[in-house]
């Protein structure tokens, strides 16, 4: 009897009938290696400056409103020299990390301590709704006002932006959890806190970890609009000061590290999320095509 | 007396000193159009060492009675004595299992057969080999650092009942515990179940609205009925084997199951709970 219920997912697999097992063709499946995906990604970025060099070069487009890949180069490999481009980014990076990690923590433990309370859940909830559907990009001249122009108001910035998506995803994950875990928890004489400790932060790490994701976008935002509005460092700043000169090259440089910044920390996350995780990574069945 | 009195009701009682007694527990919910009584004046005992099932027709409160035992839900009214002593509820003092396994998806089955053992503050080392010890003896030996989602159904519901176990409460409560399992993982849950009970001693108060494993698992069946619901009727259950298998062969077994039947106006027979026939 034991043999029916110790029957692998595997197996369950294996048994499939083979008509739903569609999935890639030969081809697709022989590229499909990481060193044949990265070879695609790599020609189609080629292709990509190739196309845009050479419509500059052949009068097609003008470099003094697009730019140009050789000049962008020109820019990154200058300011990398000087050290002004390791600067920048720095601030940046600081700024957008700080407002992350502050905004996040603080928003998730006020999200998930209204798990606490139903009736205080309940009054704020209709303040939460209004103070979010306020662009928080509109606070900018405001947060510069009260926190300077310095490094601060651009932290405070990008607070503001990731706060109030940590406090909502938290809040909102902790009322999805299982109700009957907590009741489980409970008729093993479990108080509160135990609850909220073994079911309620687990049972919500994912979603949170998803948000931290969004989060990480927004608290770039923050700090390269508070660098818009004013500023001496920074990528924002940097961007803002070129393209008030016409210096498109210099305006893409910064776009490209912002990307790359952008894309390093998403993967810093992934990372972060296996090592919190790892129940996650486990699979049921060997994934299904169609 | 709160509920008709038979001979039935009376024989079941004289088996063995009562654990659990509830007397009179009312309920009502809450609803738009005002309360809605569910439960109305419930009585009945639990013995030591019982088997008890609740059976009755759904939503007759099978599972409010449940929570109320686990000291889930407060009552309107009524008392329940443990062992003579006026108690709330049981909380901390029963195990629970439900349809779902409820298993904690971010631990592994160890850390999970453990939850009990932790809160109850036990030394983790100890816990640990504890553990394992039951891991092993229920056959889920080299499982221990396996998630949840990669078992199957059968061997996560018997995870869990290792966790009820390992607690070792008072009170099994088992809502509906193997409903969501096919026929063969289920008789041979059901034996691992009776044989666990067996071997060290539980009380076991079984939630179900499967007449069929009522029977085979139960020593007394308590009937619920009418809305709000009130005992209908105590049926002892006295059969020969115990298996889940030699149970459900003995010829006693049908005429129980008849019966049940007749009592949740459930029509098996040509004829003969015809006069039930409109009310179901």
């Amino acid at each position: 009897m034991t043999t029916h219920a110790l029957k692998s997912a595997a197996q369950a697999e294996a048994e499939r009938p083979a008509a739903i097992r569609r999935g890639p063709g030969p081809l697709a499946r022989a590229v499909d290696t990481t060193l044949g995906r990265g070879l695609i990604q790599a020609i189609a970025v080629a292709v990509f400056f190739a196309a845009w060099e050479i419509a500059v070069d052949a009068g097609w487009l003008t470099e003094f409103l697009v730019g140009a890949p050789s000049g962008i180069w020109r820019v990154f490999r200058a300011s990398l020299m000087d050290g002004s481009l390791a600067v920048d980014t720095w601030y940046t990076l600081i700024e957008a990390i700080l407002g992350f990690v502050i905004g996040t923590i603080a928003g998730s433990l006020a999200g998930l301590g209204l798990w606490y309370s139903v009736l205080v859940a309940r009054v704020v909830e209709p303040f939460i709704v209004a103070i979010n559907s306020v662009p928080k990009i509109a606070l900018a001249p405001i947060v510069i006002l009260w926190f300077g122009t310095g490094f601060v108001s651009k932290v405070a910035l990008a607070v503001s932006l990731t706060a109030l998506v940590a406090l909502i995803a938290a809040y909102q994950a902790a009322r999805d959890a299982d109700p009957d875990l907590q009741a489980l928890m409970a008729s093993m004489g479990a108080s509160k806190n135990r609850i909220f400790r073994s079911v309620i932060v687990p049972s919500t790490l994912p979603a949170i970890i998803g948000m931290f994701r969004i989060n990480i976008g927004f608290a770039l935002v923050g700090a390269v609009v508070g660098e818009f509005i004013s500023s001496q460092r920074g990528l924002g700043h940097m961007i803002y000061n070129a393209s008030s000169l016409y210096d498109l090259n210099t305006v893409w440089v910064g776009l490209f590290v912002l990307m790359f910044v952008g894309f390093v920390l998403y993967h810093v996350i992934d990372v972060v999320e296996r090592r919190i995780l790892p129940w996650r990574q486990v699979s049921t069945a060997g994934g299904i095509q169609v | 007396m709160d509920h008709a009195p038979t001979p039935d009701s009376a024989a079941g009682r004289t088996d063995g000193p009562v654990q659990l007694a509830l007397r009179g527990i009312r309920k009502s919910f809450q609803a738009k159009a005002g309360p809605v009584p569910v439960l109305d004046g419930l009585s009945f005992d639990i013995l030591e060492r019982d088997f008890v099932s609740i059976i009755g027709p759904s939503g007759c409160g099978k599972t409010t009675v449940f929570n109320v035992i686990a000291g889930l839900l407060e009552p309107d009214a009524g008392t329940m004595l443990f062992r003579g002593q006026p108690v709330a509820g049981l909380r901390g003092r029963v195990g629970y299992m439900m349809q779902k396994d409820l298993l904690f998806p971010w631990r592994t089955v160890l850390q999970n057969v453990m939850l009990g053992l932790e809160m109850k503050g036990t030394d983790p080392r100890e816990a640990t080999d504890t553990a394992r010890h039951y891991l092993a003896q229920f056959g889920l030996g080299g499982f221990e650092n396996a998630y949840p989602k990669t078992l199957s159904g059968g061997m996560r519901q018997r995870a869990a009942l290792i966790r009820t176990l390992i607690m070792d409460p008072d009170i099994l409560l088992l809502d509906e515990p193997f409903s969501a399992l096919d026929y063969q993982t289920r008789l041979y849950l059901e034996g691992v179940l009776l044989d666990a009970v067996e071997r060290f001693g539980k009380t076991v108060v079984l939630v179900t609205h499967d007449i069929d494993e009522a029977v085979a698992l139960s020593k007394r069946v308590v009937v619920l009925g009418g809305r709000p619901s009130r005992v209908k009727n105590v049926h002892p259950i006295v059969l020969g084997d115990r298996s889940p298998i030699g149970a459900r062969s003995d010829p006693r077994f049908s005429d129980y199951f008849h019966t049940l039947c007749g009592e949740l106006d459930i029509q098996t027979r040509g004829g003969t709970a015809s006069s039930h026939a409109e009310a179901a």
